[in-house]
């Protein structure tokens, strides 16, 4: 290992609590070390984003990287602020996270049947498939958070849907953090196998009140053959929030993500597709509505490694105060990815002098038989729509909040749970209507 | 639309670089190498005011802290700055009265490329700065455009001439520091155009400059500076060829653009230098430029127009600091790469000022194993209350082992301006060559008629002698990549 012991700055605190939970966790299998030991080299290789990075590019992450954080056993969450948190449609199909460790007291799957397993990664990474996955991913990963969460995470999850199993009812993953006063790292982790012409309607959502909590998070997801996903997800937490998405898409698999930001102190999502095998279809949606001092990042690399493949994305942005959104999106046309069709469209709306709206879509195209598109607006309500509404009688407040709300509501109604989409109606567009 | 006949001669006579010969004249060249010593020598020789050395100095002390960029999308071997020699001259005899006293050999060349320095060709009313691999030879039309005050020269005469206007704006658009090669163009310029339009003129016609690398292993420094005054008016126009060489040749020039209130400068360029080999990709120009205007003034207005068809690697965002209120900012360009060439061009527009608006058409093509990509910023102020821009960029694909990227970086902190951004990445439909073969045009001609539709709002921004050679050059670049 080639740690750098004289160095005292971040790299080194991460590396502390590595050491601290690799002492904690001795009995954890060898293989979920292993893991452990090569997500760490990759932080060593990739190390905390300094000065101008392009990944970062819009991103501030010097107060996160400088904050010290900790390790600490979950909180205290109460029965009733969990079951507050599930959509009446997950009450038996329900994965609890509580400041990032599995909580077997709070999850219940009784209701998915027979073809849905829920195994401890600690125990399936024993698995050479979940083994050798994970550590394919080690090798290639570029985001040094993730690498991080890697390096410490002890406690995930790993999700299968077997064959042809259709899940009907929305499954639920909760990540719900306490509010602790001293700042305090979470690593959820999940790994989520959608198998052949399987499929699934996951709804993800990150809450907690908690002023000092670092959200890592990692999901990875495999949709096989002509399997399905749909996936909505909220994130509602309100400090540090990173989280990254990856999913492989294999043979005529689809998947469709729509999600909602509400800001955090500092939330950075990061989505990373990967359409492998013809066929494959992706639509990913996010929405957020910002305010106060809020921020919202996306980073997306889609990247199109087969032919006939289908990738769509609309980000909507609505940004008041003084908070910030950016989209880095990128599309990658891979060699020989013929007859590839994709679009990317975002749209912002500022509504104030002080918010910040930063945009970067990007395209990489390496085959010339492909049809890709890309659009970026920003801009604010239009003044003939205001006026229309005013000449029928509504009030100057009642009209921009209506137009604001209707931008908005395009994004609401794709996603695929009707309880997730009532969710960021209320919390969402009620901070519209507040202005 | 040309004919079979002439297609197929073309062809034949676009298998080697049509300005590829090397002109043979003694030029005096520097030992290679750079250091203090080096840049004193430089400015010594060029005989220049203490705020020149200044300058180069203090670009060198900055230069020595940065790094060579790496963020950009292009591949090269790394270069060693201490291998290149940093002045060469065509030797100076005396003053020449006139051009017969000029080197015939170098007329000669310049008469391959065309450039109008004889009498005939002086009633095509175009000015003509050549810069002959560093200093310029002869300047035309001079005496005409100093009756009505507008000053052309090169940079160097114009330190001597008129220090105190160098002095004012020399780095004002770009700082000594503003990026590697800048600085170390900043350090080493030897010599480049400079024009300053007075007030309330309408320079009485297009000025313009040929560029021409010569010795081998001479990297070119160009500096060019161009302040138009109150209510003034001004196209210049920029041309660029280069022999072919086998070894990489290094290009790092500065282009700096002020407009004071009411005044308008068009800025064209078409730039044809020796690519590489197109099998191996071996040779060719390195062309790093750095090209920035400011509009200082109220309702000031700067238009960029490129079609940048040669050099191994394009480096290039001519870009728009829109400063004075009202000003407006454009960009319009056609790349296109072919052979192992990569571009990665682009530019910015920086939105300072209230109601302030800018445009962006960009056009990309690329072809057999080249990469080509757009690299746009646009930044709105706090304070740009109003601004406005619309960014289009379309990448066409020809031939399947070529790519194109885009990478708009759109940055608005302001609620009153509106940002548009639009992309898009196709090739020529077999749909739209089926249906002009259908009426007997050739696969050939059909897609020289598509490729200058799609580059057409580029093309129209042009001076009509530079849209006709830029529809020619398209035309015999893309002849060997379309199968």
């Amino acid at each position: 290992m080639t740690t750098t012991e004289t160095a005292n700055g971040p790299e080194s605190a991460i590396l502390d609590l590595f050491k601290k939970s690799q002492t904690e966790n001795k009995s954890a299998s060898p293989a979920l070390k292993k893991f452990n030991q090569a997500s760490l080299e990759k932080f060593e290789t990739l190390k905390f984003p300094r000065r101008k990075h392009e990944m970062y590019t819009f991103v501030g992450t010097k107060e996160l990287v400088d904050t010290k954080f900790t390790l600490t056993t979950p909180g205290a969450i109460s029965k009733d602020s969990v079951d507050e948190l599930i959509y009446s449609t997950s009450k038996k199909s329900r994965i609890v996270f509580v400041d990032g460790v599995y909580s077997e007291e709070f999850s219940d799957i009784s209701g998915l049947g027979k073809g849905v397993s829920l195994t401890p990664l600690s125990k399936a990474i024993e698995q050479s498939e979940v083994s050798d996955y994970l550590l394919g991913t080690v090798t290639e990963e570029n985001d040094v958070f993730a690498a991080i969460n890697g390096a410490i995470v002890s406690e995930g999850q790993v999700l299968e849907i077997a064959e042809n199993t259709q899940v009907t009812e929305p499954l639920q993953i909760l990540y719900i953090s306490s509010d602790t006063n001293s700042p305090v790292m979470h690593c959820p982790r999940v790994l989520i196998f959608a198998r052949r012409s399987s499929s699934l309607n996951l709804v993800v959502k990150f809450a907690g009140e908690g002023s000092s909590n670092f959200v890592n998070a990692v999901q990875d997801l495999i949709v096989e053959e002509n399997a399905s996903v749909a996936y909505t997800q909220f994130q509602n937490d309100s400090a540090w929030h990173f989280s990254k998405l990856r999913a492989t898409l294999n043979r005529d698999s689809r998947f469709l993500a729509s999600n909602a930001m509400s800001g955090a102190r500092l939330a950075r999502c990061h989505y990373e597709m990967w359409l492998n095998e013809p066929g494959a279809e992706l639509q990913l949606n996010n929405l957020s509505i910002l305010e106060g001092k809020e921020q919202a990042h996306n980073y997306v690399q889609i990247h199109h490694k087969a032919e006939h493949c289908r990738s769509a994305q609309l980000f909507r942005n609505i940004v008041t105060d003084s908070s910030r959104s950016s989209i880095d999106g990128t599309v990658v046309v891979h060699p020989g990815a013929q007859l590839t069709s994709s679009d990317q469209l975002i749209n912002n709306l500022m509504l104030s002098d002080d918010c910040r709206a930063d945009n970067k879509p990007n395209l990489r195209i390496y085959a010339d038989d492909v049809k890709c598109t890309h659009g970026a607006t920003v801009g604010q309500l239009d003044i003939d729509q205001v006026f229309y509404l005013k000449t029928r009688g509504l009030s100057e407040k009642a009209a921009r909040t209506l137009l604001t709300q209707s931008f908005a509501e395009i994004l609401i109604q794709t996603s695929s749970s009707p309880q997730a989409a009532e969710d960021w109606r209320n919390v969402l567009l009620k901070k519209l209507g507040a202005k | 639309m040309e004919t079979e006949e002439a297609l197929s001669e073309a062809l034949e006579d676009s298998q080697d670089y049509k300005y590829g010969f090397v002109t043979d004249i003694e030029t005096e060249t520097f030992a290679k190498g750079l250091n203090e010593d080096v840049i004193r020598a430089l400015s010594k020789k060029k005989n220049e005011p203490q705020f020149m050395l200044d300058f180069r100095l203090k670009a060198y002390a900055k230069w020595l802290t940065m790094e060579e960029p790496q963020w950009h999308n292009v591949k090269y071997p790394s270069i060693d700055y201490q291998n290149i020699s940093y002045y060469s001259a065509p030797k100076k005899k005396k003053k020449l009265e006139s051009l017969d006293e000029v080197d015939p050999e170098l007329l000669r060349t310049f008469e391959k490329l065309g450039i109008p320095l004889d009498e005939q060709k002086r009633l095509s009313n175009v000015a003509v700065d050549a810069v002959f691999d560093s200093v310029s030879v002869a300047t035309t039309h001079k005496k005409k455009l100093m009756e009505v005050g507008v000053i052309f020269c090169s940079i160097s005469e114009a330190v001597h001439e008129f220090p105190e206007l160098v002095e004012e704006y020399l780095g004002t658009v770009v700082p000594v520091g503003d990026n590697f090669y800048a600085a170390l163009n900043s350090a080493v310029f030897t010599d480049g155009s400079f024009v300053y339009i007075p007030p309330g003129t309408r320079c009485p016609m297009d000025l313009s400059t040929y560029f021409r690398i010569n010795t081998e292993e001479t990297g070119q420094f160009e500096r060019t500076l161009i302040i138009c005054a109150e209510d003034s008016h001004v196209s210049y126009l920029e041309g660029c060829t280069a022999p072919q060489f086998d070894s990489n040749q290094l290009h790092a020039a500065v282009v700096e653009l002020v407009t004071l209130d009411n005044a308008e400068i068009k800025y064209s360029t078409v730039q044809n230098w020796y690519a590489g080999d197109k099998e191996t990709g071996r040779g060719g120009v390195y062309n790093f430029v750095t090209k920035r205007g400011k509009c200082v003034g109220d309702n000031s207005k700067i238009s960029w127009t490129q079609v940048e068809t040669g050099s191994a690697i394009t480096w290039k965002y001519p870009s728009c600091i829109l400063q004075g209120d009202n000003s407006v900012g454009e960009f319009y360009s056609v790349a296109l790469t072919n052979g192992h060439m990569q571009a990665d061009t682009g530019t910015k527009m920086i939105h300072i000022g209230k109601n302030t608006r800018s445009s962006i058409i960009s056009k990309g093509i690329s072809a057999d194993q080249s990469s080509n990509c757009y690299r746009g910023q646009v930044k709105v102020g706090k304070n740009a209350s109003g601004a406005r821009n619309y960014s289009q960029c379309d990448s066409m694909l020809v031939g399947d082992k070529c790519s194109a990227h885009t990478f708009p970086y759109i940055e608005s902190a302001n609620s009153t301006m509106q940002v548009e951004h639009e992309a898009s990445t196709s090739k020529i439909s077999e749909e739209q060559l089926f249906y002009f073969e259908q009426r007997g045009i050739s696969r050939e001609n059909a897609i020289t008629a598509v490729i200058n539709g799609f580059c057409k709002d580029v093309f129209q921004q042009l001076p009509m002698e530079f849209a006709v050679e830029a529809q020619k050059l398209l035309t015999l670049k893309l002849e060997d990549s379309v199968g």
